[in-house]
């Protein structure tokens, strides 16, 4: 439960995808117009996100890792298809994209005229594939982690997008010189954003390990092994003067 | 010939030419201005923006004295020891303490000023627009929020940037999204962390060497929460006690240590009606929430003693209001009216974050001994987005009274009891 609960706020705000690594900038900028249409792109994003990641973990547990293929015999067990994990990742991704497009153009026209050619885009969004290559980089050990991971991921990406969108919503109106409108803005107060995040860079890090026993090391090992058998030969030798006493 | 004269002249000979808004600024600051508009409809009111500045600087001015005082009194204490017996008149308040305070911390406030005002009136000229009246606040807390030691031209690199990117770019004065105070202290605190924290840079001298007396060990000075940090926490108590916490005998930034002034001038911003009461008591009570939820953790013994944490956490829950800036950034800062968060309802929920995220960012981030400038910082990027769903649900309450206030008749039990009776 707590590592449950610690992995949510890490991947929200201390490894926030935009502020924290960069990732999905592109869909980030360019929709965040509008707060409305930034919920929507953000919900389809944890949407993916949530999907994508643990299935890409099971196929990373049982398909592509070292060793993976050990359930369908022994003689499979020295094969590694690491290699393939873009491609696999890619194509669950893209199939989960076009799932959630057809969703929302069915339920949702005015959404899906709105986010325009960044719906599809979802699957060429380097928030998503990132997710699923720090799922495999950072080991997440069970198919429960790696849901928690990219539903939290996805929320922070989508934080992120909302502050801005009605940061972008509240500025429409202010007076900004004409070489910064638009685009040029929009990357300054990213950059703002990023500070206000650091608040929670290298959070609950460093905290100290429970203080050890030392451990004897070989040479107080060895040391003590000496003496022991000092010892020994100590008492024999006790023993044979004993013995000499006692003859004579 | 008067110097109003004088002024009046430039500002004719100028007028329309590329240089007036600086004469006029100049103007308009020594002495009324005497145009009155012609047309439309306008609403009369005393407090323009000129006097709203002034009325926050007002409330500064006894941190700023106190400041100056505890610089010098924290200096010599440092070098001579600590007075025994403490007596207001004869260790804090005298000549030594004024003098060396003054020769501080008076060339960081004309440092900011300075090089503030020298930007503000460039992009006046340039963008063609009246001198805003922004930095003067601005300008006044900055000096307060540094360390006494902070290098003129750090400071002044700080400031440029600051007031360029944070506030100018995006259209000037009630325009920016993040404290252009609070940027230039974070700006200062990532790109100079070693003249920012630590213990060598709350006492004037520690930095550069300065001795203490009858002995090569060189002064230093910790903070209170760089104590309780280092899970020093007895240490912290044999030092300092509570009421010098509350008054303020204590290191730290210039004009932060001042609970009880900062307290005053709280109190003064809200008789005036300057500052907003909802952010202050909210994010005080964020605070005590945080501090409360920490302390408990540690009574129910949920954390083990050797934790890097215990220290913090199982500081009085109180305390944290009477120690750091905690204290400074809820009343000056956070209620900022341009960066703070707008509606009512919104004041209270923005407050109350910015006090639970700062004790959650004292205690949990060991990079920062002090996160009170940091969660003003995150939850003015917030702040925008708390007052747009605030104002949509206005919205949608308001639709829905409105439709109820239509529909009722012709639908649902009332309807049918009124066609019953009409039949």
């Amino acid at each position: 439960m707590l590592e449950h609960l610690e992995l949510f706020f890490k991947s929200i705000f201390i490894d926030n995808m935009v502020f924290a690594v960069f990732l999905g900038m592109c869909s980030y900028l360019a929709v965040s117009k509008k707060v409305s249409t930034a919920v929507g792109l953000g919900a389809a994003v944890i949407f993916v996100l949530g999907v994508t990641v643990p299935l890409n973990w099971l196929l990373d547990q049982y398909l592509l890792r070292d060793g993976a293929l050990a359930w369908l015999g022994p003689e499979y067990a020295d094969y590694n298809l690491g290699f393939l994990s873009f491609i696999l990742f890619i194509a669950t991704i893209a199939t989960m994209v076009q799932l959630v497009e057809i969703v929302v153009e069915k339920f949702s026209p005015s959404l899906y005229n709105s986010l325009g050619i960044f719906l599809p885009l979802i699957a060429v969004n380097c928030a998503i594939l990132g997710g699923s290559l720090f799922m495999q980089t950072r080991d997440i050990p069970n198919i429960g982690l790696a849901f928690n991971y990219g539903i939290s991921s996805g929320i922070g990406w989508f934080l992120a997008i909302l502050a801005i969108a009605a940061i972008r919503e509240k500025i429409r109106y202010s007076n900004v010189p004409a070489p910064l409108r638009g685009l040029g803005i929009t990357f300054i107060i990213t950059g703002l954003m990023g500070i206000g995040f650091q608040s929670f860079g290298g959070m609950l890090t460093g905290d100290n390990e429970p203080p050890e026993e030392s451990a004897p090391t070989t040479a107080e090992v060895k040391q003590k092994e000496e003496k022991d058998i000092k010892k020994e030969i100590a008492e024999d030798d006790k023993a044979v003067s004993y013995n000499e006493v006692l003859n004579k | 010939m008067g110097l109003k004269e004088k002024m009046h002249e430039l500002k004719l000979k100028y007028q329309g030419k590329k240089m007036a808004p600086a004469f006029n600024a100049f103007h308009t600051f020594l002495y009324a201005p005497n145009e009155t508009t012609h047309s439309g409809g306008h609403i009369r009111a005393v407090d323009d923006l000129k006097r709203t500045m002034n009325t926050v600087i007002l409330a500064l001015v006894p941190c700023l004295i106190f400041g100056i005082f505890n610089a010098g009194y924290q200096h010599y204490s440092a070098i001579n020891g600590f007075p025994a017996e403490f007596s207001l008149f004869e260790h804090f308040i005298n000549w030594d303490n004024f003098i060396l305070g003054v020769t501080t911390i008076l060339p960081l406030v004309i440092v900011s000023y300075g090089v503030g005002l020298i930007v503000e009136f460039i992009f006046a000229v340039i963008k063609g627009h009246e001198v805003e009246e922004g930095y003067l606040v601005t300008g006044m807390l900055v000096p307060l929020i540094v360390p006494v030691d902070t290098p003129l031209w750090m400071l002044a690199v700080a400031v440029i940037f600051g007031v360029v990117i944070g506030k100018e770019v995006f259209g000037g004065t009630g325009m920016n999204i993040l404290n252009p105070a609070l940027t230039i202290r974070a700006f200062l605190f990532f790109a100079y962390p070693t003249w920012m924290s630590g213990d060598k840079v709350w006492v004037h001298g520690a930095k550069a060497g300065v001795t203490q007396a009858g002995s090569t060990d060189a002064i230093s000075g910790e903070t209170v929460l760089g104590y309780l940090a280092q899970g020093n926490t007895e240490g912290m108590y044999a030092k300092y006690d509570l009421s010098e916490m509350f008054f303020g005998f204590i290191p730290g930034s210039v004009g932060e240590t001042s609970t009880f002034l900062i307290l005053l001038g709280g109190l003064f911003l809200i008789f005036t009606k300057i500052a907003s009461w909802r952010i202050m008591l909210s994010a005080v009570l964020g605070s005590l929430a945080m501090g409360l939820i920490f302390n408990g953790v540690v009574e129910f013994g949920w954390i083990p003693e050797y934790s890097k944490f215990y220290g913090l956490m199982s500081f009085d829950f109180w305390q944290h209001l009477i120690v750091g800036g905690l204290a400074f950034g809820i009343v000056y800062m956070a209620t900022d009216p341009v960066t703070g968060s707008q509606t009512n309802k919104g004041k209270w929920i923005y407050g109350f974050l910015i006090g639970f995220i700062s004790v959650m960012i004292r205690v949990f981030n060991p990079g920062y001994p002090e996160g009170v400038f940091l969660a003003i910082l995150l939850m003015n990027v917030f702040a925008p987005t708390i007052d747009h769903y605030v104002v949509q649900g206005n919205v949608k309450k308001r639709l829905k009274r409105m439709k109820n206030a239509t529909i009722l008749p012709n639908v649902g039990e009332e309807a049918e009891q009124l066609k019953a009776e009409t039949v």
